[in-house]
């Protein structure tokens, strides 16, 4: 358990890196893009590809570092008290359904990159398409062991404590 | 019967808490399955979504927004806000309502601008001695008002659900959401001056020097609005434009911002955005499964054979989108509800972007409504108070806010006329 957590720790700063590193790339290329269009007048071909697949990149890293952070959009109508012993096994069952469906999607995403590598689709600068779209097949399977920690964790007594940040 | 069964069990699941894209993911693979549909489909959809060309404008005018929000931005638009109307009776009042409403509009988060903004604007309105329970409730309802003008999320979000045209959605959102304010503004002045809030004296001084101060955020609306409107910037260049401002004025000019304090909040603004796009990704796979199912159109059979009349059709709609809007949340009542509604709508003659603004509308209302809106538990978070308390302070606002959705959707003119 201790090396899972470890494990889940160290990948939350990489990713926290990587998407520093491509939203500022996001940022700069997509006005860079505007800026040459209007004053130079030559446009960067690449650079709209460039852009949208750093928007899967950040989307796809925002929502497995959500898992992390219990930031998913949720619908919470049951409201129990937090101290309510109920709660831990409500949340652990939704959990576990969690890791049962990102498990899937993971498996379905492994598939489709596989796939696409067979036709072996080009992009922006030759780059192979399947090499960007890995991040769907590995954000939801960090997503799966994400959720796993966390059902283990609600289980726990000890690390019953709620989440501080209230869902926006 | 299955099928019955299994969407119970969803249903239950979003009700004890489970994430919406988990319970949409997991609906939208047992379809798939359920009908010899390979799986690999749903990844398809969600990366089909994911490289659309307007999707980059949710991450960039997030990120701008979170900028906003965490620098002194807030503080100075309220003091030049308080320098320019503060002599009105409920001057206080009335720039609360604009500072929230421009707050949602470039976050789409309506909870955080009660969060970060409520928490400045309450103590300011408690020494400006207004009745406490018209404060909360201001604060409550008002973080939802800038869901209808341009850049908000949740109006990009169904721009892309809907198929429609983001400029077109963002200017038909003016008028409306001009109305909302213009009503609770005259509601505050009102209150204000039935319970004597003492006034404060017009300076000249102080106005010129809260501008000062405001140079650079200024400019803002011109860059987002005038390029978009003139047609000089597509929606995803103004956002681009947006996010660097903001960047170069909040980081680099005014320094209002840290350079270590970035990453937290690109992490957090990003969160948002991964949260927002999972969902819409996995309800695209859902949605395309129920048109081919043709879910819409037994729907659509069954409403024109009980409903005749457009009048009759758009109360319903009403009524069934203020309970999407007060349960599911403005998010995921758009990705699930739009798909399934817009082909009826567009039966009863209803124009899809003013059907946009009627949804939006309603959900934005629903988010603050009694007992389950969830701007009342964040409000109840962040005051500390108990939710009973806030539903009282909240059913005036909300009672107006109801009135002005009767006027949106049975004037379609109000959201239309820009437009045309």
């Amino acid at each position: 358990m201790r090396f899972w957590e470890r494990m889940d720790e160290t990948i939350g700063r990489l990713e926290k890196a990587l998407m520093v590193l491509f939203l500022g790339l996001m940022i700069v290329a997509a006005f860079a893009q505007i800026a040459l269009r209007n004053f130079v007048g030559v446009g960067l071909p690449w650079s709209e590809s460039l852009v949208r697949y750093l928007v899967l990149w950040v989307g796809f890293i925002g929502a497995s570092l959500a898992a992390r952070e219990g930031r998913h959009i949720t619908i919470e109508v049951i409201k129990l008290r937090p101290s309510a012993g109920g709660r831990r096994y409500l949340a652990a069952v939704s959990e576990l359904c969690a890791v049962g469906v990102c498990t899937v999607m993971t498996w379905a995403a492994v598939k489709f990159v596989r796939d696409d590598a067979q036709i072996d689709n080009r992009t922006f600068l030759d780059w192979p398409t399947w090499v960007l779209e890995t991040i769907i097949p590995a954000a939801f399977a960090i997503m799966s062991l994400r959720f796993l920690l966390r059902a283990i964790r609600a289980l726990r007594r000890d690390a019953a404590r709620r989440e501080p940040a209230p869902p926006l | 019967m299955t099928t019955l069964l299994i969407t119970a069990a969803a249903l239950l699941l979003l009700l004890i808490g489970t994430p919406v894209f988990v319970v949409i993911c997991g609906l939208a693979l047992y379809l798939f399955y359920a009908s010899g549909i390979d799986l690999s489909a749903v990844i398809i959809e969600i990366h089909r979504l994911a490289t659309t060309p307007i999707l980059v404008a949710i991450p960039l005018f997030t990120f701008a927004g979170y900028l906003l929000s965490e620098s002194g931005a807030p503080r100075r638009l309220i003091r030049l806000a308080d320098a320019l109307l503060g002599w009105l009776p409920g001057g206080l009042s009335v720039i609360a309502l604009g500072t929230c409403a421009i707050f949602t509009a470039l976050t789409g988060a309506t909870g955080l601008t009660i969060i970060a903004l409520g928490g400045i604007l309450l103590p300011a309105m408690n020494r400006g001695k207004y009745p406490e329970s018209f404060s909360l409730g201001l604060l409550t309802t008002s973080g939802t008002l800038g869901l209808l003008f341009p850049p908000s999320l949740p109006l990009i979000v169904y721009a892309i659900v809907a198929k429609v045209g983001i400029g077109q959605l963002f200017v038909a959102g003016l008028l409306p959401g001009a109305l909302l304010v213009v009503l609770l503004s005259a509601y505050s002045i009102f209150i204000a001056a039935r319970s004597r809030v003492p006034r404060k004296t017009f300076r000249t001084g102080e106005l010129v020097a809260a501008g000062r101060e405001c140079i650079w955020e200024l400019p803002l609306p011109l860059v987002v609005l005038g390029g978009i409107y003139t047609g000089y910037f597509a929606v995803s260049e103004a956002a681009a434009i947006t996010a660097m401002y903001v960047l170069v004025v909040e980081v680099l000019i005014l320094r209002d911002i840290r350079w270590g304090a970035l990453p937290e909040l690109i992490k957090q603004s990003m969160m948002l955005v991964g949260g927002v796009l999972i969902i819409l990704g996995a309800a695209m796979g859902l949605t395309n499964y129920l048109i081919d199912a043709e879910i819409p159109m037994q729907m659509l059979d069954f409403f024109q054979a009980h409903i005749e009349s457009r009048l009759v059709f758009l109360v319903v709609l009403n009524l069934f989108l203020l309970a999407v809007g007060c349960t599911m949340g403005i998010f995921s009542a758009l990705v699930v509800v739009v798909p399934l509604i817009a082909p009826i709508a567009q039966a009863y003659a209803i124009d899809p972007i003013h059907l946009g603004i009627i949804f939006l509308t309603n959900l934005e209302i629903g988010a603050s409504l009694p007992p389950l809106g969830i701007n009342l538990f964040i409000a109840g978070l962040r005051f500390e108070r108990p939710v009973l308390k806030l539903y009282a302070a909240c059913l005036p606002f909300v009672g107006l806010l109801l009135a002005a959705l009767g006027l949106i959707t049975y004037w379609p003119w109000l959201s239309l006329a820009l437009v045309r």
